[in-house]
């Protein structure tokens, strides 16, 4: 068990890194991905190894899926926009609400 | 024949370092692991999540270190595939078909157009930031503080259990009918909004 939670956090601070060291929006949500994905290993092996009568921790893995299927869709389309206003899709090239 | 074909340097580079990782990390890992399952030190369970293990972080590796940004979308289903073999292991197979169809399918194909629609012409080298070291620095100290915790703490011992599909149909039915029907709602508003956001002007109004 023991050993799937481990990949779980190995993956997600791949993702975290990919996140804080990428530039590039669509890289960003990648990475966001990789994040997300390590979050459903670590819910499945926690329902399968210790709830396995109710399994809740699959469902929420099933939901987690379901939004970040969503939140790709959206995230692209504001991209998409950004690159049109922009010409680019460097995250760096957005910075108006900077403080 | 093959050496007739003109390649272009960066991809000649690319095969070259394939090569060598191929040789020089992936031959050892999986002659390790073979070796400590011949001697009866692992199970097949075992051999099969190490190697699943191993694939998954090289195409994470790929998907987050690679400079070029259709690599890193490949990688990204490397990695999304190994994934779905963890929820086999796990016993889940239904999200494993999940994993593939979203991830190796709809979601892919959604990154890939983002990269075509918006990179074509970017170059390569822009794509990491400044912050890079320090990026690196944080990721792994919490990559290790992540896994000595997880690793560290003694978990109750036992075997995955099966989910069967039809109490997890049951289950996602009547106990989540709700947070469901929501999901669904979620899914429609996010990708009308993607429409209306993403939508090419009409003579210049702003939408």
């Amino acid at each position: 068990m023991e050993h799937f939670l481990g990949l779980s956090g190995v993956l997600f601070a791949l993702g975290f890194y990919g996140v804080l060291a990428r530039r590039s929006a669509i890289l960003i949500l990648i990475s966001v991905e990789l994040m997300l994905a390590a979050v459903s290993i670590n819910f499945i092996t926690f329902a399968t190894y210790l709830d396995p009568e109710r399994f809740t921790g699959v469902i929420f893995a099933i939901f987690a899926i379901t939004i970040a299927a969503a939140e790709v869709g959206l995230a692209l389309g504001i991209v998409l926009r950004l690159f049109r206003d922009r010409g680019t899709s460097n995250v760096d090239a957005a910075d108006e609400l900077k403080w | 024949m093959l050496s007739r074909l003109p390649l272009p340097p960066q991809l000649d580079r690319t095969i070259t370092l394939g090569a060598v990782l191929a040789v020089g990390v992936a031959l050892p890992y999986v002659g390790v692991v073979l070796v400590l399952a011949a001697m009866g030190t692992l199970s097949v369970a075992a051999v099969v999540f190490w190697m699943l293990a191993a694939i998954i972080v090289a195409g994470a590796c790929g998907a987050v270190f690679s400079n070029h940004v259709v690599h890193a979308a490949l990688s990204l289903v490397i990695a999304a595939m190994g994934i779905a073999g963890i929820f086999l292991l796990l016993a889940s197979e239904f999200l494993a078909l999940v994993q593939v169809l979203v991830y190796g399918g709809g979601v892919t194909i959604l990154l890939l157009f983002g990269l075509m629609l918006t990179n074509a012409t970017e170059d390569p080298l822009v794509t990491d930031g400044t912050q890079k070291p320090f990026a690196f620095g944080v990721g792994l100290a919490m990559g290790a503080v992540i896994v000595a915790a997880m690793v560290g703490s003694t978990w109750r011992a036992g075997e995955p259990m099966v989910v069967p599909f039809a109490e997890l149909g049951v289950r996602l039915y009547r106990d989540f009918g709700l947070p469901f029907e929501i999901a669904s709602l979620v899914l429609i508003v996010a990708l009308v909004g993607a429409i209306a956001i993403g939508r090419r002007d009409q003579d210049g109004d702003v939408s």
